[in-house]
């Protein structure tokens, strides 16, 4: 009997073991549209950020961008021409001169356009 | 006076008119590594927003990819790619710059032509030489660009864990698409 419950506990403490061990290895991705904005600025504030250096605050996290669409490239646009924003699905709703608040996640500054890029966008409607 | 201003000024507009057609240019290239190793889950990523241009007179090429831009399937790998390899938040830019040997706009056309990419690659802050074959073709006004090499994260002085390195391959293979367009 006694043998019987120790080797229960050992059981559960194997398999409680390989499922934290399964989360860990297999943790889901960020969902980028449900975290909340560490920042929300205009396109230019955004990109002037870089200029000036404070990259850290805003590399990797999830900030919002508003202004105007001044270019679309296949699931992409640019506001204001500061900042290139990536949507992970089709935008045919957007037109350029739409004025739009977009959510997405910071990847960096990209010298050779000198425009922030985001990815994971969605157009934000509080 | 008055007249070799506007004569100036026609003079700047045209010359920036004519150099701006000869950049094809791109903001969602795509890159893709795979480091992966029989037996165990790929190590994959791929960056669907790299910048390039290719000044079309010269056949010079330049291309940014942000390290954070990689996506891989798992999230933890992802997580270690950005942490522990490649230091984003420190090295946060993947740049090549270089040349087309020998390429000139007039021998693009819908065929593939081949042509030798020779320039430097700069990861994790480390500068490397690099040599690739590259397919170029042209279709409407949109010149496309494929190309594969090999890259040794060592030679980026990358250091891959004793623990983790019977996983991860020694040399990473990578395939870039461009769709250029003015």
């Amino acid at each position: 009997m006694k043998r019987k419950i120790v080797f229960l506990i050992v059981m559960l403490g194997l398999v409680a073991g390989a499922y934290i061990g399964y989360k860990y290895l297999y943790k889901d991705h960020r969902n980028i549209e449900n975290e909340v904005s560490v920042l929300e600025v205009e396109a230019d504030e955004l990109q002037l950020m870089f200029q000036n250096n404070q990259t850290n605050a805003v590399l990797d996290k999830t900030v919002t961008v508003g202004g105007t669409i001044t270019e679309i490239e296949g699931n992409s646009i640019t506001i204001d021409e500061k900042v290139h924003c990536s949507f992970d699905h089709r935008i045919d709703q957007l037109n350029v001169g739409d004025q739009v608040r977009v959510k997405g996640r910071c990847i960096g500054y990209d010298d050779l356009f000198e425009i922030v890029k985001l990815d994971q966008s969605t157009i934000y409607n509080p | 006076m008055n007249n070799r201003f506007f004569t100036t000024l026609l003079i700047l507009f045209l010359t920036l008119s004519l150099t701006a057609q000869s950049k094809y240019k791109t903001k969602t290239a795509n890159i893709t590594f795979e480091a992966s190793v029989p037996s165990f889950v790929e190590v994959k990523g791929t960056n669907e927003n790299v910048s390039a241009i290719l000044n079309t007179e010269t056949g010079e090429f330049v291309s940014l990819a942000l390290v954070t831009g990689f996506r891989f399937k798992m999230a933890l790998m992802e997580e270690h790619f950005n942490e522990n390899y490649m230091e984003s938040s420190v090295f946060p830019k993947a740049i090549f710059k270089g040349k087309l040997q020998g390429f000139s706009m007039s021998d693009v056309s819908e065929e593939i032509s081949e042509y030798t990419l020779k320039g430097t690659m700069t990861i994790h802050g480390v500068t490397q030489p690099l040599k690739a074959r590259v397919k170029v073709k042209k279709v409407n006004n949109i010149i496309e660009l494929v190309t594969e090499f090999i890259l040794k994260p060592e030679q980026f002085n990358i250091k891959i864990p004793k623990l983790v390195s019977n996983n991860i391959a020694e040399e990473v293979f990578v395939l870039a698409m461009y769709s250029l367009s003015n």
